[in-house]
């Protein structure tokens, strides 16, 4: 795979989404003052011992089968040694030469991107810098973060820019959050990225600490461009390890690339062997969650809904259960192309994302059943939708009380579309030779007139029959 | 006998009370002599006195190695790195103990994190344990504290012990007492700060089998706490167990002294009508040791690391990065011992050598547990001297003979890297000095050596 100019590979590191952490009974989520979600296993006092978390073994299992991995007949655990200040016990239980799952994939378009590895392992402790990373004489070490479960996922170096790398991200944050096992609103998915470009005879530099798929691209330009710039000045690549610094924007060398070797793994003797059965998996492989790709399918087959909407729509699981939602209440392709279209639409415009999104599912479907029935115009829907965005309230109540009902009666619209045709003769004899403008002039006469509730496709439709 | 003291308190002839403290007053005594305490929590064992009334333990003073934690009371696993750490948490064995009316009267001395065989590689600052017979001689280790205890006290009296590499039965034998160390798993070891997770055991001493077996129906259970910990699995009790001498532990490099000491009980044991016969472990006699010596070298020093000066026990004014911090504490507070075994445990499993040292070690346990198990094909119980020599004077230890301190080792070191129950029972003495015999049994045949020993007492 070494023919691209740039090569990535990534190491992300996902969150699992349960309620207690991965070795103890202590909660993941709760209290957020310091030290106050740990036990003796957390800190690693001694004499503590730990204990899996099966649920966390489940959710790395389905991760494994989404990402078509070859999964382990056991899992088996291993401390990783290293001191650090975050590490309550000098060694992070996580899994060395029998990981979970191996020799996966997730497509990105018409690319396969092979997965390497999927193993667990236990986050270490959060430091706080009270005064700035570089410039602070201490640090604070916060427990609450210790112990709770993590996956990782390595890819081979099949990535070939930082776009890719990013569209990886994403792709991959959608399959966590379709298997349920992730958090999208709180959850922390973080990266460390091995770069390299052909100019620097492919020396890899490891950038560590990239979080969310938005700053993995900017983390992976800046180290392509950095590269790009060292070569240029005649200077040699070193194979060493880089920190991102997202505030500031850019990498900085941390220490000379240590191997995995050096961490002098051995097997975790506190944990046992756990067989991984075949009745194991057949039993996750069949309350796997329906994913993204098979939702396209059956929108497109089954809802025929337009490909381009199945697609954004399904890309996005809060945005899909959403529409899902509503598509059982209202025609479902006629939803798609409101959701996907509309509430994107008015979400980007306040930049926000879908798990910032206020709009509920049962506005929508008050608000695309008006739509569909011609009672407002798509004109006031988009503004409705606007509105949404300020917080929920009654549609039916407002469109009636701001008199904004959609003039659908045949009888009041021509009488309308008579009074512009006689109102404006000039127009009318250059629509009869053949001016599209002069027919849009009308129509927008006769929509000033119903106070834009009128439909102006509807318009349309009667002033060429009158005309004619 | 521990049951008819503790039918005595129940039926309220004996004050528990009045008994811890004249107990303790005991026990202070014996450690200004004789060092086998670490703490002596007086406190909170006359507190604890007034509330035994019950249980099966009720009354009973009972002894804990200092590896495994007592709530609140100060437990350094022998070692000054831990000074003044009070644990959050009971062990379970110590907690089930408790739940039956017992009384922790002191914590024991050892070698620093069981780190050695003659309880002499005590923690910087701290007193080196001494025979019980001879104060001049070493009281084995690393339980020495436990076992010293166990056979000075006049009082009734257990002590909970632990073994990684022969830790129990060694200093069993030389200060006379019987000492069971369980199957791999039967006792939970959650409260057990490690030396080396896949075989480390907590086990019981005692002065008679009734009270051994007592502690172990106490403390043997399934614990969730502990993932490795399987409780007993109720194996049936072989009546007459076929014996097998273990040939090169009545050979050279074992004192004659010993093995005719030994051989008595032999044929005591003929004579009560079992059958006797002589085997052979030679893959364990080749590899056993160094085997042994590279997985729990490779296991303690991960399990050393913790050790930091940062969250519990010793400290030092903060300065320099963390490293620097860390390298200060550690050096200044681990003895030579635990240095030379975090370095040799590191180096084992570093790139380039994991594989010929480490894993290679972990491929030949398995083989050595496939001997073991083969063995018992043909016979139930293995017999040998437990140590070697008669408990050495200190100013001797140095000068042992390799081939001395390997039968030390082989003899102990082959059932604690297999997992096996094994049992010091109390063979007589030589020259004053005690002698002790070792029986070995199938995994989770407890109450076959028991039975056994039973027969012997």
């Amino acid at each position: 795979m070494m023919h691209t100019d740039v090569v990535i590979g990534l190491e992300v590191h996902v969150e699992l989404d349960t309620m207690t952490k991965l070795f103890c009974s202590c909660p993941t989520k709760g209290s957020e003052s310091p030290n106050t979600r740990c036990c003796d296993v957390c800190l690693g006092m001694p004499g503590s011992k730990p204990v899996l978390n099966s649920k966390a073994l489940e959710y790395a299992l389905r991760l494994c089968l989404a990402l078509k991995c070859n999964v382990s007949k056991e899992l088996v655990f291993s401390r990783k040694s290293y001191f650090y200040p975050d590490m309550a016990k000098n060694y992070q239980i996580s899994q060395y030469e029998l990981p979970l799952g191996a020799k996966g994939s997730l497509t990105l378009g018409a690319k396969a991107v092979n997965i390497k590895r999927v193993h667990m392992e236990e986050d270490p402790a959060a430091l706080t810098h009270p005064s700035g990373m570089h410039t602070s004489s201490f640090v604070l070490v916060d427990y609450n973060r210790s112990g709770n479960p993590l996956v990782e996922v390595v890819t081979e170096p099949d990535l070939a820019s930082p776009e890719e790398a990013r569209e990886f991200m994403k792709k991959l944050i959608t399959i966590l959050s379709y298997l349920g096992i992730f958090d999208v609103k709180q959850g922390i998915i973080k990266a460390d990225a091995n770069v390299s470009i052909k100019a620097g005879n492919y020396q890899r530099v490891e950038v560590k600490n990239i979080t969310g798929f938005k700053d993995i691209e900017r983390a992976l330009q800046h180290e392509v461009e950095r590269q790009k710039r060292e070569v240029k000045e005649g200077k040699k690549i070193m194979a060493e390890t880089r920190s991102w610094d997202s505030d500031v924007g850019i990498t900085r060398s941390l220490r000379l690339k240590e191997t995995e070797e050096e961490y002098g793994y051995i097997f975790d003797p506190d944990l046992v062997l756990i067989d991984i059965t075949p009745e194991m998996i057949a039993k996750i492989q069949s309350s796997m969650p329906e994913l993204a790709e098979q939702r396209v399918v059956r929108y497109i087959n089954e809802w025929k809904i337009a490909p381009i909407d199945a697609e954004v729509i399904a890309s996005d699981k809060l945005l899909s259960d959403i529409f899902e939602h509503v598509a059982s209440h209202v025609d479902k392709p006629y939803a798609a192309k409101w959701i996907r279209r509309e509430l994107i639409r008015v979400l980007n415009y306040q930049g926000k994302e879908m798990p910032q999104n206020p709009i509920r599912a049962e506005e929508l479907i008050m608000l695309i059943t008006l739509l569909q029935q011609k009672k407002i115009t798509e004109n006031t829907g988009q503004k409705i939708m606007e509105l949404l965005m300020e917080g929920p309230f009654n549609i039916v109540e407002y469109v009636r009380k701001n008199n904004l009902e959609a003039v659908s009666d045949t009888g009041v619209l021509e009488r309308l579309c008579r009074e512009a045709i006689a109102e404006h003769p000039a127009a009318v004899e250059d629509f009869r030779s053949g001016s599209d403008k002069s027919l849009n002039f009308l129509v927008g006469k006769v929509m000033a007139k119903s106070k834009g509730k009128a439909s102006p496709k509807e318009v349309n439709e009667i002033i060429k029959k009158l005309v004619r | 006998m521990i049951s008819d003291f503790v039918k005595s308190v129940q039926q309220g002839k004996i004050d528990p009370v009045h008994h811890i403290r004249s107990a303790l007053e005991e026990v202070k005594n014996i450690n200004q002599q004789f060092h086998y305490c670490t703490t002596i929590p007086e406190q909170s064992a006359l507190a604890e006195s007034k509330e035994a009334k019950t249980g099966r333990l009720a009354g009973v003073a009972v002894s804990v190695k200092d590896c495994i934690c007592v709530k609140d009371i100060e437990s350094t696993a022998g070692s000054a790195i831990l000074k003044g750490y009070h644990p959050v948490m009971d062990a379970t064995a110590v907690q089930r103990l408790k739940d039956e009316g017992a009384i922790i009267i002191a914590k024991t001395a050892q070698d620093e994190f069981g780190f050695g065989s003659f309880a002499v590689n005590v923690g910087i600052g701290m007193e080196i344990p001494k025979n019980p017979v001879d104060p001049e001689r070493a009281c084995g280790g690393s339980s020495g504290g436990s076992a010293g205890l166990t056979r000075k006290v006049s009082f009734p009296h257990v002590s909970l012990a632990e073994s990684t590499g022969g830790s129990i039965v060694c200093p069993a034998s030389f200060c006379g007492v019987y000492g069971l160390c369980p199957t791999y798993g039967v006792v939970s070891r959650y409260g057990l700060m490690d030396y080396a997770n896949s075989l480390d055991k907590i086990g019981p001493m005692a002065t008679s089998v009734d009270d051994l077996k007592l502690v172990m129906d106490i403390i043997g259970h399934m614990d969730p706490r502990d993932s490795t910990c399987t409780g007993p699995q109720h194996a049936k009790v072989i009546q007459k167990p076929r014996i097998g001498l273990l040939k090169s532990s009545f050979a050279q490099g074992v004192d004659p002294k010993v093995q005719s000491a030994v051989r008595e009980f032999v044929e005591k044991l003929k004579r009560s009508g079992f059958s006797v016969s002589e085997v052979e472990l030679p893959l364990t006699e080749k590899y056993g040791i160094s085997c042994y010596y590279l997985i729990s070298m490779c296991e303690a020093s991960t399990n050393l690391a913790k050790f930091c000066g940062m969250r519990y026990g010793a400290h030092e004014p903060l300065d320099g990065n963390f490293n620097e911090y860390f390298s200060k504490v550690r050096s200044k507070y681990f003895n030579e011992e635990s240095k030379r075994r975090i370095i040799i445990g590191t180096f084992a499993r570093m790139a380039g050598y994991r594989d010929a040292y480490y894993l290679k070690a972990m491929r030949v346990r398995t083989k050595i547990i496939e001997e073991y198990k083969k063995i018992f094909t043909s016979v139930d119980i293995l017999l040998s001297p437990t140590m070697p020599i008669l408990p050495p004077r200190f100013a001797d230890i140095g000068n042992l003979s390799p081939l001395q301190q390997y039968m030390m080792d082989i003899m102990t070191v082959g059932p604690n890297l297999a997992g096996l129950p094994h049992l010091n029972i109390p063979a007589g003495s030589v020259e004053g000095l005690p002698v002790g015999m070792l029986l070995i049994a199938d995994h989770y045949q407890e109450q076959t050596l028991l039975a056994c020993a039973k027969v012997l007492e």
